[in-house]
C-alpha cells in the first residue's frame, strides 16, 4: 500500500489500468444476461428470442421471455450486487476475511421468520414472505454481530463464524421443527430455503426496488470510510473519522442490502464472501475500486450460477443457492487454509 | 508429569489427591443421575408404569401389557438416550481436547453434516430406509471427518483451522442437502427432513447394539486412549520433542471421536449440540484441575436424557429430540463466545 | 490412573447388559391360529386373511380409515392422524369427539398410549406400491411401528377405484358387526350422485380436465393412473387429461417447469384441494397462468385429491363437480 502513495506515476497508470479492467467484466455480464433471457426450460429459438424482446412474435414465447426470464435475470443482478456490496462492506466494516452474510447466519434467521409466518398466518405468496425474511435476516444479523464483536478484539474470524453457525443451527432445528408440523408449509417452503432466483417476477422486484436502490447508491460511496477504518480505529479517528458513528451507518446499509437480497430469492450464501476477495485481489486494497468492481463482479456470480444451475441436470433446474453454495465453500476453506490471502 | 508438578511439593501431593476424590465423587454423581434418568424415561410417559414395576418389566416380570410397554417401547429409547449420550459426549470431549478448543464439536466439523447429506440422498435418490441409511450416514460421516483432516492438515493440526475448515465443509454438505430436501417427493422430503433433526426414537435395538459393542471397546481401549490424549496436553513443547508421534495420537484420537459420532449420528440422527455440551458441563462439575473422559460421557448421557425427555412430554405433542438439544445448544455458543471475549478484554 | 478405566467399564457394561437383556427380549407377533371356525374373519388390503376366535371390538384406526368405519357404525377406540386433524381437508365433518386421538404428526404414535386401551384391531389403508399399511411407511420412528405388535394390522387397498376402497372398508365394518341396512343406505346416496354426475358429462360432452399441483416453480399435473378417484371421473364420462411423460422416478405427476405450463391446454382445471388456494396463488404469480386458457377464463375448481374414503364425502364431492361441468364452457380448451 505505502509503495502505490510513495509512486505516483504508477498509481495514475494503475487507476486507469483498474478502469479499463471493469470493460471486459461489464462485457461478461452483458453476455450473461443474454444467455439467461435465452436460456430456460422452454425451447425458444434465438431470432424468437429477440424478437419476443422486441414484441412480436406469439404470445405465450413473448409472455415467458418479458414476463419471467427478464425479471428473473434482473432480480440476479441487483441481488448479486448487494450480496456482493453487503460482504465488502462487512468484511471492511468487521476487518474479518470470513465476514459474509451466509456465515454469519443471516439466511437461516431469514428462514426461520419466512416458516414461522408461515405457520402463523399460513400460506401466503412470496410478495408478502419477503417482509418476514427481511425482518429476520435483519435480526439474526444484530445478533450475530453483537456476540460476536463482544470484548477487546472485536469480531474476530472465528468468533464471526462461530457464532453464524450456531445461529444456522439454532434457526434451522426451529424451521426443521415447524416445518415437519405443518406440511403445507414444508411444501411450499422447502424450495425457498434453499436460495433460487427461479419462480421470482416482476412483483418481488418492484417492491424490493426501493431498498435496492438506496442500499446499493449508499454502498457506492462507503469506500473512503472502509479505506480509513483499514488503517486501524485509532489512526482513522485521528483523521477524523468518527468511529461509532460510521460503523452504525455502515451495518445499517449492510442489514438493508442483505435483507433485501434474502428477501428476494432466499438465503444464497457466500457470494458476499467470495466477489471481495476476487476483486481485492484485481484491484489492491483500495475499498472504492474494491466496491466498483464487486457491483459488476457479484452479479456476474450469481448469473453465472444461475445459468450453469439451469444446465447442469438434464430433469430439472439445481437452484442457484446449491450451485454458488457448492461454488463458494472450497473458496472458504482456501482463504482458512492459506493466511497470505486472508489478511485484509 | 511429576517432574512438572515439582516445585510446589507436597501441596500439589494434597491437591492432586483431593481432586482425584473430586473425580471419583463426580462419577458416582453422574452414574447415579444416568441411572435414574434411565428409570424416569421408563416410568413416564401417557402411561405411567410405578419404577418398581419398570424395573422388573425390564427383565420380562410382570403384566403382559407393562412389559409391552417397557420392552419394546420404552427400553430401547431410555437405553438409547443412555448409550448414544455417552457415545457424543466421549466424542465431543475428545475433539474439544485435542483440538484445544470448546467449540470444537462435531457440529462444527461437519462430520454431522457430512452424515445428514449422506443419509439425505440414500433416502432421496435411492429409497433407501433403516439399518441401509445409518450404514450411509456412517460412511458419510467419516469420508467428511477425513475430508476435514486432510483439508485442514497443514504441517500438523492447527485447532483453528479445522473449525474453520470445517464449517466450510459443512456449509457445502448441508446446501447439498437442502436441494435434495427441496427436490425431493413429498413424502420422502418429510422423512429426510424428520431424520436430519434427529430423534432419540429412531434407534432400532439392532443399531442400539451397534454402539454398545463400540463402547465396550471404547471402555477396553480407554486407559490407552486417555494416556495419549494426556501426552498431547502436557504442552507443545514435549509434544514437539516427541514430533511424528504427537501427531499420531492425534490422528487416533480424531479418528475415535469421528467414529464415535458417525455411529451416534448413524443411530439417532444428527442430534445438535450434545458432543459440545457434555464435555463443558463435566469440567464445571469436575472443577478446574481434573478432567475426565468418562465424567463427560457420562455427561453426554445425562444431556441427551434430559433433552428426550423434554422433547417427549414437555409439549403437549412429543417432538424431535434434535429440536431440543439444538435449542439448547445454540444459547451456550454464544454465552462461550461472550464470556471468552470478557476473559480477553479483563486481562 | 487404571481405576478410572475399570470404573468405566464396569459401569458401561452394566448400562450394556440391561439395555441388551431387554432388547433382546421375545417380539415376535402372534400368528393366527389355526383354529377350525373362525368366529371373525377379514380379507386385508395385503391379500391375506386374517381371522380371530372373537369378533374384534377394540378397534385403532388411522383417521381416513376411522371416518369410513364410522360412516358404517362402527367407532374406533383411539384414531391417529398424520397431520394436524382439524386442518384435514379429508377430515371436515368428522366427529371425533370421546375417541382418543393417539397421534397429530406423521411418523409419531403413542403406542403406549395405544397399549394401555388394550386394542384387538388396528386399521390403515394398505398402500400396494410401498407394501405398508398407512402409520408403517418408511422413515416412521421405530417405536411408533410397535403400534402393529399390539393387534394385526388391517385395512382396504388403494387401487384404481374409491369404490373399492370404499367397499373394502363395508366388508371390514361388516364383519365387525355393522348394520348392512345403513351400508346400503350410504351406498344408494352416493349411486344416486354418481348417476347425476355422468348425466353432466352426457349433458355437456367434450369437457376436457386437467388436474394439477403448482408449487414454487413447478407445474405438476396429477397422472390418473395413480389417482383413484381421477380413474373414476374417467369411468363415469369426464375427459381427464393423461400427462404424456410422467417423473421417471415417481410417475404419480408429470412435473413441467412454470415455463412450459401452457403445453395442455384443458377446457377445466383442477387444483390439488389439499393445498388449496396456496397452489392456485402459485399459479396466479406466474405470468404464464394468463396464456392457459382454462385459468385466464375463470374455468377452475378443485378435486378431492387422495383422502376420498367415505361415501358421503364422495357423493358430495361428485354433486359439485357435476354442477361445474355443466356450467364449463368446452371450447376453451384445445
Amino acid at each position: 500500500m505505502s509503495t502505490t502513495r510513495v509512486a505516483p506515476p504508477s498509481s495514475v497508470a494503475r487507476r486507469s489500468g483498474r478502469a479499463l479492467g471493469l470493460l471486459p467484466a461489464a462485457l461478461v455480464l452483458l453476455v450473461l444476461v443474454l444467455i439467461s433471457v435465452g436460456l430456460g426450460s422452454r425451447d425458444v429459438a434465438p431470432a424468437d428470442v429477440w424478437q419476443a424482446l422486441i414484441g412480436s412474435t406469439d404470445r405465450a414465447d413473448a409472455t415467458v421471455i418479458r414476463e419471467m426470464r427478464m425479471p428473473r435475470t434482473l432480480i440476479a443482478l441487483v441481488v448479486g450486487a448487494a450480496l456482493a456490496l453487503g460482504g465488502t462492506i462487512l468484511q471492511g466494516l468487521a476487518r474479518n476475511p470470513l465476514a459474509d452474510p451466509g456465515v454469519l447466519g443471516i439466511n437461516a434467521g431469514a428462514a426461520l421468520a419466512v416458516v414461522a409466518g408461515a405457520l402463523v398466518f399460513g400460506a401466503m405468496p412470496a410478495s408478502a414472505a419477503v417482509w418476514f425474511a427481511f425482518a429476520g435476516a435483519a435480526l439474526a444479523t444484530v445478533a450475530v454481530y453483537t456476540i460476536a464483536a463482544v470484548g477487546r478484539e472485536g469480531a474476530t474470524p472465528v468468533k464471526l463464524a462461530l457464532a453464524g453457525a450456531a445461529a444456522t443451527a439454532l434457526c434451522g432445528s426451529f424451521s426443521s421443527a415447524i416445518l415437519l408440523a405443518d406440511p403445507d408449509a414444508l411444501n411450499e417452503l422447502r424450495m425457498w430455503q434453499v436460495g433460487a432466483l427461479a419462480g421470482r417476477y416482476y412483483p418481488v422486484l418492484v417492491q424490493l426496488a426501493p431498498y435496492f436502490a438506496v442500499g446499493i447508491v449508499a454502498a457506492l460511496f462507503t469506500g473512503r470510510a472502509l479505506n480509513l477504518l483499514s488503517l486501524g480505529d485509532e489512526l482513522a479517528s485521528t483523521l477524523g473519522l468518527r468511529i461509532d458513528r460510521t460503523r452504525g451507518v455502515l451495518f445499517a446499509i449492510v442489514a438493508l442490502l442483505c435483507g433485501a437480497a434474502t428477501a428476494a430469492c432466499g438465503p444464497i450464501v457466500f457470494v458476499g464472501l467470495m466477489i471481495p476477495h476476487l476483486a481485492r485481489l484485481i484491484t489492491g486494497p483500495d475499498y472504492r475500486w474494491i466496491l466498483a468492481y464487486s457491483t459488476v463482479l457479484g452479479p456476474v456470480l450469481l448469473l453465472g450460477s444461475d445459468i450453469l444451475g439451469r444446465v447442469l441436470l438434464p430433469t430439472a433446474e439445481v437452484p442457484v443457492g446449491v450451485v454458488v453454495g457448492v461454488l463458494g465453500a472450497p473458496v472458504f476453506v482456501l482463504l482458512v487454509r492459506f493466511r497470505r490471502i486472508v489478511t485484509i | 508429569m511429576t517432574a512438572v508438578m515439582a516445585p510446589v511439593g507436597t501441596t500439589a501431593r494434597r491437591f492432586r489427591a483431593l481432586s482425584r476424590r473430586r473425580l471419583g465423587a463426580t462419577v458416582v454423581v453422574l452414574s447415579a443421575v444416568v441411572v435414574l434418568l434411565f428409570v424416569v424415561s421408563l416410568v413416564v410417559g401417557s402411561v405411567v408404569v410405578p419404577p418398581v414395576d419398570a424395573v422388573l418389566a425390564t427383565f420380562g416380570v410382570g403384566e403382559d401389557a407393562t412389559v409391552f410397554v417397557i420392552q419394546e417401547l420404552r427400553l430401547t429409547r431410555a437405553g438409547a438416550a443412555a448409550l448414544v449420550g455417552i457415545a457424543l459426549g466421549v466424542s465431543g470431549t475428545l475433539f474439544q481436547r485435542v483440538l484445544g478448543n470448546p467449540l470444537a464439536s462435531p457440529d462444527f466439523l461437519g462430520v454431522a453434516a457430512g452424515a445428514g447429506t449422506a443419509a439425505a440422498a440414500a433416502l432421496v435418490l435411492g429409497g433407501v430406509a433403516g439399518f441401509t441409511l445409518s450404514g450411509y450416514a456412517l460412511l458419510g460421516g467419516l469420508a467428511t471427518a477425513a475430508l476435514v483432516y486432510f483439508l485442514a492438515w497443514h504441517r500438523g493440526v492447527s485447532e483453528y483451522r479445522f473449525i474453520l475448515v470445517g464449517i466450510g465443509v459443512g456449509a457445502l454438505a448441508s446446501s447439498v442437502t437442502s436441494y435434495l430436501v427441496a427436490r425431493a417427493e413429498f413424502s420422502d422430503a418429510r422423512a429426510a427432513l424428520s431424520w436430519l433433526v434427529g430423534s432419540v426414537g429412531m434407534a432400532t435395538p439392532g443399531l442400539l447394539r451397534v454402539v454398545a459393542v463400540l463402547l465396550v471397546v471404547l471402555a477396553v481401549s480407554g486407559p490407552g486412549l486417555a494416556r495419549m490424549l494426556r501426552a498431547l496436553e502436557l504442552g507443545d513443547e514435549p509434544a514437539r520433542m516427541l514430533g511424528a508421534r504427537a501427531e499420531r495420537d492425534r490422528f487416533v484420537l480424531l479418528g475415535v471421536a469421528a467414529v464415535l459420532v458417525s455411529v451416534a449420528t448413524a443411530a439417532v440422527g444428527p442430534v445438535a449440540f450434545v458432543a459440545m455440551l457434555a464435555g463443558p458441563l463435566a469440567a464445571i462439575a469436575l472443577g478446574p484441575t481434573s478432567r475426565s473422559i468418562l465424567a463427560s460421557g457420562l455427561m453426554g448421557a445425562v444431556i441427551l436424557q434430559v433433552a428426550d425427555l423434554l422433547a417427549q412430554h414437555a409439549l403437549a405433542w412429543p417432538i424431535s429430540t434434535g429440536v431440543v438439544t439444538g435449542a439448547f445448544g445454540a444459547p451456550y455458543i454464544a454465552w462461550v463466545l461472550i464470556s471468552a471475549a470478557r476473559e480477553t478484554s479483563a486481562g | 490412573m487404571p481405576g478410572r478405566a475399570r470404573v468405566a467399564a464396569t459401569l458401561i457394561s452394566a448400562v450394556l447388559a440391561v439395555t441388551v437383556a431387554g432388547c433382546a427380549g421375545p417380539s415376535e407377533a402372534e400368528p393366527d391360529g389355526p383354529s377350525a371356525e373362525p368366529e371373525w374373519s377379514y380379507v386385508s388390503g395385503d391379500g391375506q386373511t386374517y381371522t380371530a376366535d372373537e369378533v374384534p371390538e377394540r378397534i385403532i384406526a388411522e383417521a381416513y380409515a376411522a371416518k369410513v368405519l364410522m360412516e358404517f357404525g362402527i367407532t374406533p377406540v383411539a384414531i391417529w392422524a398424520s397431520s394436524p386433524i382439524a386442518e384435514d381437508v379429508g377430515l371436515q365433518g368428522a366427529d371425533f369427539t370421546g375417541i382418543e386421538v393417539i397421534g397429530q404428526e406423521w411418523g409419531k404414535i403413542d403406542v403406549a398410549a395405544a397399549a394401555e386401551l388394550a386394542p384387538d384391531l388396528i386399521v390403515g389403508d394398505w398402500w400396494p406400491v410401498e407394501e405398508a399399511y398407512s402409520g408403517f411407511e418408511a422413515g416412521v420412528e421405530d417405536t411408533s411401528r410397535r403400534l402393529a405388535d399390539l393387534a394385526p394390522v388391517v385395512g382396504a387397498s388403494q387401487g384404481d377405484s374409491i369404490v373399492s376402497l370404499i367397499e373394502g372398508y363395508a366388508d371390514l365394518a361388516a364383519s365387525l358387526g355393522a348394520d348392512p341396512e345403513a351400508i346400503a343406505q350410504s351406498r344408494t346416496t352416493f349411486e344416486a350422485a354418481v348417476t347425476d354426475f355422468e348425466a353432466a358429462n352426457e349433458e355437456n360432452p367434450g369437457v376436457s380436465a386437467l388436474a394439477i399441483s403448482p408449487w414454487d416453480t413447478n407445474y405438476a399435473i396429477a397422472v390418473p393412473a395413480y389417482a383413484p378417484e381421477l380413474l373414476d371421473f374417467q369411468r363415469w364420462g369426464l375427459d381427464v387429461i393423461v400427462p404424456d411423460t410422467p417423473d421417471p422416478d415417481f410417475p404419480y405427476w408429470e412435473t413441467l417447469s412454470m415455463e412450459t405450463a401452457d403445453r395442455y391446454q384443458p377446457d377445466l382445471i383442477l387444483f390439488d384441494d389439499r393445498n388449496h388456494p396456496g397452489n392456485e396463488e402459485i399459479l396466479a404469480e406466474a405470468p404464464i397462468s394468463a396464456e392457459i386458457a382454462a385459468f385466464a377464463a375463470g374455468q377452475t375448481t378443485t378435486w378431492p385429491a387422495y383422502w376420498v374414503h367415505t361415501y358421503g364425502d364422495y357423493a358430495a364431492e361428485l354433486t359439485r363437480l357435476a354442477e361445474v361441468i355443466r356450467a364449463t364452457d368446452a371450447s376453451v380448451g384445445e
